[in-house]
């Protein structure tokens, strides 16, 4: 016998599968996928925006706002001219239109390389319970962008921001019917505590995440 | 990884010799636990957040999948299947390695980067591995560490080199990398990052384990820190996800619920840094992401619990919880307990999964305080289920005669009250005159091995049943 067969014979053995009884555990799955019912959630309040700051910070990411979209380049530019970092970066194919090299960086839209040293994304949503971001992938949005670089830097818009990871879920539904291949929940950046327990920031992905939050868009 | 649980009592003699492991298991031990409780509190500062009611949720969310398991397998593989994954099966470690490295073959690899996959230690795969000429590396940083110390095993499972100090680790990374001796963690973890780096871009394969498979979606998630569960999944051009089959749940929701709990459970984070729900392989104009998805679902002793009174067990979510609240994990460490899984959820795991013959000590090596069950985020009944195992070694008669002749014996007396009354009033008497006036028994005369790490408490004076005697005829002190 194949190790599928087998595998699910002694299972429905164990658990007394039998043609009478299927019909009410395929009903089970039916009945779990239309309800997609939530577990117990905290309850945030009304000022998602301030628990998502405050989240933010306890994951260690930097958080600028700026008004528009067209100002992003400026707050990028100035974000990396005070950490002396280098003014040019990889950026979503997404937002490959901002005015960036009036900003005066040098950004390109294309697939992250281990050598870039920033890399722009924007998020599909912001999940103020925990200061998350929740990227999906698509060929405009590109996977390894907000992983490869030292610095990652995001687009949030304040529209984006919801509150918890079922309201990431319900829009994704909404708005992309089925999941993309890879959906990143990405809260602050890498570390790892392998070492004594003790926690060190950048481990192998960013050392830093600044979130640019926009108002209007 | 052959199961070493046999020799239990030998390894923990060793592991309190051990000056430098006790100090490292001292430094580490109280971090896991106090960034839970705080993590706890946190999360119940908000309204309507009471913890106590996610983990009764996280525990229904697993027993819904568990009770009808084959029909919810068969979902998830529709499902994967519908995206574009590949859904294999597999019966033991054995056959897990045969697969793998069929699929590297398949596609002309000879380097794999893997995120931590505990299944892949069930396998010992790196081994098989390397047999077949494919170079494994590792890139957690504490499976990087043991992989450089000679294939090592872990002793923890989220912090795998959790019985080393830096020191320890400065010494493996300046004899492997050829570098200057670094004394701290960041330099350290910067000289892995860079080391590491290469080789993510450079191997065409990526092993990850699977926190869960959603069967609605039929996705696979990732939890990590680092971000090598990233890597691994978003370079090379093939992904093998290797899991077990009880890891499957329900929906999306359900997956939320379970992320307020493993990360609080585990480290103590309200989050992890990294949380991926990996779907299908790359589109057609996708820039990054594999071209090929595999999922080895294994059973590997599963399977034979399901249906029995250990299924609770299979509810595990891997978080490492009942270690880190367990007093002998924190005074043996892992590698005491010789296989994969350490622990209270070890000491159930590996006697189920290797033979109960082959671990007996294991279900004895808990002082049955509780403290796992109560900080288990599924509510696993950890010593219920360890009791069981001890039940289930008396019916096997897999105890030492000694042990079954004297519990015999005791039988035999207490079920004769006036005999029963004679022998602990003689036995009582015979240890206050082994305590010679102390409160304290340096060397129990007929069972002298009770004594070789401890004292025994000396008895007060008389038995319960003279004082109780005497309480009754009124001649009460």
């Amino acid at each position: 016998m194949d190790a599928r067969e087998d595998i699910l014979f002694r299972v429905r053995v164990a658990l007394g599968r039998t043609d009478a009884n299927r019909p009410a555990a395929a009903a089970d799955v039916q009945a779990a996928f239309a309800a997609r019912s939530q577990g117990p959630r905290p309850q945030l309040g009304a000022d998602l925006l301030a628990r998502f700051r405050h989240e933010s910070g306890v994951q260690s990411s930097s958080v600028d706002e700026v008004a528009t979209l067209d100002e992003v380049p400026a707050a990028v530019a100035r974000y990396l001219a005070e950490r002396q970092l280098p003014q040019r970066a990889v950026v979503w194919p997404k937002y490959a239109a901002l005015p960036w090299a009036q900003a005066g960086l040098a950004v390109e839209a294309r697939a992250a390389q281990g050598d870039d040293a920033v890399g722009i994304t924007g998020c599909f949503c912001a999940i103020a319970e925990t200061g998350t971001l929740m990227t999906c992938s698509a060929p405009d949005t590109p996977a390894a962008t907000s992983l490869l670089p030292e610095t990652h830097i995001a687009i949030v818009p304040l529209s984006r921001i919801v509150a918890g990871m079922e309201d990431g879920w319900a829009l994704a539904r909404a708005e992309l019917g089925e999941l993309p291949r890879a959906v990143n929940f990405i809260s602050g950046p890498s570390r790892t505590g392998d070492i004594e327990q003790t926690i060190v920031i950048g481990a192998h992905g960013p050392y830093r995440v600044h979130l640019i939050l926009v108002r209007d868009c | 990884m052959r199961s070493q649980a046999m020799f239990f009592k030998a390894r923990v003699g060793d592991k309190l010799a051990d000056r430098v492991l006790q100090e490292n298991l001292g430094k580490a031990k109280s971090k896991f636990v106090d960034a839970r409780a705080r993590a706890v509190a946190e999360y119940e500062r908000d309204e309507g957040a009471d913890f106590e009611a996610l983990r009764e949720a996280g525990k229904e969310i697993r027993n819904r999948t568990l009770a009808n398991l084959d029909v919810w397998l068969e979902t998830f593989e529709a499902k994967a299947t519908e995206r574009g994954g590949q859904v294999m099966y597999a019966r033991d470690g054995a056959e897990i390695c045969r697969l793998v490295t069929e699929i590297a073959q398949r596609h002309g690899v000879n380097k794999v980067v893997k995120s931590k996959s505990m299944l892949s230690e069930e396998a010992a795969l790196n081994q098989a591995l390397a047999a077949a000429g494919i170079q494994p590396i590792e890139t957690d940083l504490g499976e990087y560490i043991l992989q450089i110390n000679d294939n090592e095993p872990p002793s923890h499972i989220i912090a795998p080199a959790f019985h080393k100090s830096k020191e320890q680790v400065a010494e493996l990374f300046m004899r492997t990398h050829g570098s200057s001796k670094k004394s701290g963690i960041e330099e350290m973890t910067r000289e892995a990052r860079e080391t590491l780096r290469g080789h993510f871009l450079s191997a065409t394969m990526g092993i990850s384990g699977g926190n869960f498979l959603i069967a609605e979606t039929g996705s696979v998630s990732l939890v990590t820190n680092e971000g090598n569960g990233r890597m691994v999944t978003t370079l090379p051009k093939v992904h093998v996800v290797i899991t077990g089959i009880e890891k499957v749940i329900p929906t999306l929701e359900d997956f939320a619920t379970l992320m307020r709990l493993l990360p609080r459970s585990a480290t103590g984070q309200h989050i992890s840094n990294y949380v991926s729900v990996l779907t299908g392989v790359k589109g057609a104009d996708e820039l990054d992401g594999p071209e090929h998805l595999y999922f080895i679902l294994v059973d590997n002793g599963r399977a034979s619990l399901v249906g029995t009174e250990f299924q609770e067990m299979l509810r595990c979510i891997r978080c490492g919880a009942c270690m880190n609240h367990c007093p002998v994990y924190q005074t043996v460490g892992g590698h005491a307990y010789g296989w994969v899984y350490p622990g209270p959820m070890g000491s159930v795991l590996t006697p189920l999964y290797t033979g109960i013959a082959n671990a007996l000590d294991l279900p004895h090596a808990a002082t049955l305080c509780g403290q796992c069950s109560v900080v288990c985020p599924v509510k696993i009944p950890l010593p219920e289920l360890l009791r069981g195992l001890r039940e289930k070694q008396v019916e096997m008669d897999l105890r030492p005669w000694s042990e079954r002749i004297a519990l015999r014996l005791w039988g035999w007396v207490a079920r004769r009250p006036k005999l029963y009354a004679l022998a602990t009033k003689i036995g009582v008497r015979y240890l206050n005159w082994l305590a010679d006036g102390t409160d304290r028994i340096q060397v129990l005369g007929v069972a002298p091995e009770w004594t070789r790490g401890r004292d025994f408490p000396a008895p007060e004076g008389r038995t319960f049943r003279e004082l109780y005697a005497e309480r009754r005829t009124g001649q009460g002190r």
